[in-house]
């Protein structure tokens, strides 16, 4: 089971503690996106994810992004520009991204639905999200 | 009228080294940004004092981003130049008449004057190209094209530059390399070397058109050492041959006891040079080494920009540079900043005030200040503010010393009661302004 | 000339040391938010510093030495 973190908007600015519990997710595909305000990639990969979100939610895909902000207002300010049809946390001690091994920013790992992370994505590339959606796809396919 | 056009070649040589990698092509790239243009624009001027050099030049810097870490860079430089320049004369307590550089007529230098060559007018162009993108995910390679012309100078340019990163970013290693292949056309071509300035309309000592080569090499690595703190270190090699003299700079011929210039009688019915005078001569070919250490530290807003480089060459030419910028910011989109910049460098072996009448001739000489012994301090200051559109704008302001003096065992007889080596004191103003990103 | 040498090969060697020490040392990825400020990039201002180049290259006898990248976000 993963450390508690707090909820910081779902999808818009709000707070409120609430702790991650990615065990409520089993049975789901999961993408869990670790982003900040700063990374540039990230302002690319927020519309594909509502894209994937929007597309595959009835499948059974959750999207959670996990912002690494060292200031929510940062974070938020984002979200105004770049806004998410997902789940948005923060991640204010750093813990779940320590725990996860997030290398780059943006990182996304893809989680199966027996809570199993499949694959590891470094950073995001435009010319990847194709190879991604298919994973994607393939995930949501098993049981 | 003809075009007086020699101002000094080593204005020009500038784009040899824009043509190395690194700053100046390429904007700063932090991560993938939006596709689409951004321009970068800057107004220049660059003004000496005592009626030499002035430089008004105009800068464009467009950079296209693709998707994906591609991005496009052309660069476009436009360059005016007037006023006049040493042209390797010294002070006499005589005037001094010089043919000129067109070889069409003569100017003369008052008493007690460092000799300017006469005012001339040139303008010069620059263009770039480079392209970058990854190489995998954790290396970047770039490739660009410098090319630049003016009056008497063409110079192409190829670089190239691999860069890796180790140690999840937080250690980048690069290497580049860069080859210049510039044509000097000297007006009514080069002089040979230590051979004597002429009478007007006599070319027999022209040798014409002459090339020279540049290979540049350099290999930095950049480290994060901490949060708010970034630090490079490079070293460079640089190695030039070929035509590496200034065509229109002189060396003058002295009385071995009295020190002063030797006079000439110009031939009759023609205008000549007053006095003895050589063009300069210098090595063919040229290595230098460098290395380069910066910091940039981040203190609650303010940023401090620390760097150090020390050159030697085979010329025997050291010099250490270290200049400092400190960023303060005034709330969110305006900020000064001041600049101070130290420079000392120890004259070349061929550096001299005249060569010796009666002695065999040097291999090498050249009294061009720009390879003699000086100091030289800069100190500016600069305002940048973003404007209601989200646009950068900037100006800055800056002066300009350079004092230079000439080793005691280099000068002699009247020339040591001479200043032989004039301060130089320059403005320099730019304004930028850079937009769509 | 022997000063010359002695001094290139110590600052080689500090480049060497500099290079062998940096293993250890940097930040997380999610820690670069000050390191991805355009005031915080090794060149911040491209055309003010090509002006630079071009104008002491014209009045000294050295050049260059800088430039490259690395530092930034870090992103991708």
């Amino acid at each position: 089971m993963l450390a508690a973190i707090i909820l910081a908007a779902t999808p818009v600015v709000g707070s409120t503690a609430n702790a991650l519990n990615l065990g409520d997710y089993q049975g789901k595909v999961v993408v869990l996106d670790f982003w900040a305000s700063w990374c540039v990639p990230c302002r690319r990969s927020f519309p594909w994810m509502n894209e994937m979100q929007h597309k595959y939610a009835d499948d059974g895909l959750v999207v959670i992004a996990v912002n690494l902000d060292n200031q929510a207002s940062d974070a938020e300010a984002f979200l105004q520009h770049y806004p998410a049809d997902f789940a948005v946390y923060y991640d204010h001690e750093r813990q779940l991204a320590g725990q996860y091994g997030v290398e780059a920013m943006p990182s996304s790992f893809l989680v199966g639905r027996d809570g199993t992370v499949v694959e590891r994505h470094l950073g995001f590339q435009s010319g990847k999200t194709e190879d991604y959606e298919a994973a994607i796809v393939a995930l949501l396919g098993s049981n | 009228m003809s075009k007086e056009s020699k101002k000094s070649i080593s204005a020009t040589l500038a784009t040899a080294t824009c043509a190395l990698l690194g700053n100046a092509i390429t904007q700063p790239v932090q991560a993938q940004e939006e596709p689409g243009w951004d321009f970068n624009t800057a107004f220049l001027y660059y003004g000496e004092d005592a009626d030499r050099v002035q430089d008004l030049s105009i800068s464009v810097l467009a950079r296209r981003t693709f998707y994906d870490d591609k991005f496009l860079t052309l660069g476009l430089t436009v360059d005016s130049l007037t006023g006049a320049t040493p042209n390797g004369g010294i002070h006499q307590s005589v005037a001094q008449t010089f043919t000129s550089a067109s070889g069409n007529n003569v100017y003369t230098a008052p008493a007690n004057t460092q000799p300017l060559d006469s005012e001339f007018l040139d303008t010069r162009v620059a263009v770039s190209g480079n392209w970058q993108q990854p190489l995998g995910r954790l290396s970047q390679f770039n490739v660009g094209l410098s090319a630049s012309k003016e009056y008497d100078y063409l110079h192409l340019g190829v670089n190239a530059k691999l860069s890796r990163d180790f140690n999840q970013r937080n250690t980048t290693v690069s290497a580049g390399l860069a080859f210049s292949s510039d044509t000097i056309d000297a007006q009514d071509g080069a002089p040979m070397a230590l051979t004597s300035m002429r009478d007007v309309g006599d070319l027999s000592n022209r040798i014409g058109e002459q090339d020279k080569d540049v290979v540049d090499f350099v290999l930095g690595v950049t480290q994060v050492i901490s949060k708010n703190l970034l630090m490079q270190l490079n070293y460079s090699y640089s190695d030039s041959s070929g035509y590496l003299n200034d065509p229109y700079k002189i060396v003058s011929l002295v009385d071995a006891v009295t020190g002063d210039v030797v006079p000439r009688t110009p031939t009759p019915g023609v205008l000549g040079p007053s006095h003895e005078y050589v063009f300069e001569g210098r090595p063919d070919q040229r290595t230098k080494h460098s290395v380069y250490g910066q910091a940039k530290y981040y203190m609650g807003g303010k940023v401090l920009d620390a760097s150090y480089r020390y050159m030697t060459d085979d010329w025997d030419i050291d010099s250490h540079t270290v200049d400092l910028r400190y960023r303060w910011p005034m709330g969110d989109s305006r900020y000064l900043e001041p600049h101070l910049r130290f420079y000392t460098q120890t004259d070349a072996s061929f550096y001299q005030v005249g060569v010796v009448d009666g002695a065999p001739l040097p291999a090498f000489a050249s009294n061009d200040y720009r390879l003699g012994n000086f100091d030289a301090i800069t100190v500016g200051l600069k305002y940048g503010w973003t404007t209601k559109n989200s646009n950068e704008m900037s100006a800055r302001l800056e002066f300009y010393q350079q004092s230079g003096s000439i080793p005691a065992e280099k000068q002699f007889g009247n020339q040591v009661g001479q200043v032989q080596y004039p301060d130089l004191n320059a403005i320099i103003f730019q304004f930028s302004y850079w937009f769509g990103r | 000339m022997a000063m010359k040498n002695i001094v290139l090969l110590a600052l080689l060697l500090a480049f060497a040391l500099l290079n062998a020490g940096c293993s250890s040392m940097g930040v997380e990825a999610w820690d670069r938010d000050v390191l991805a400020k355009a005031e915080m990039q090794l060149t911040t201002d491209p055309l003010e510093a090509a002006t630079d180049d071009h104008i002491y290259f014209s009045k000294e006898a050295s050049s260059g030495g800088r430039g490259f990248g690395g530092g930034g976000c870090g992103c991708n």
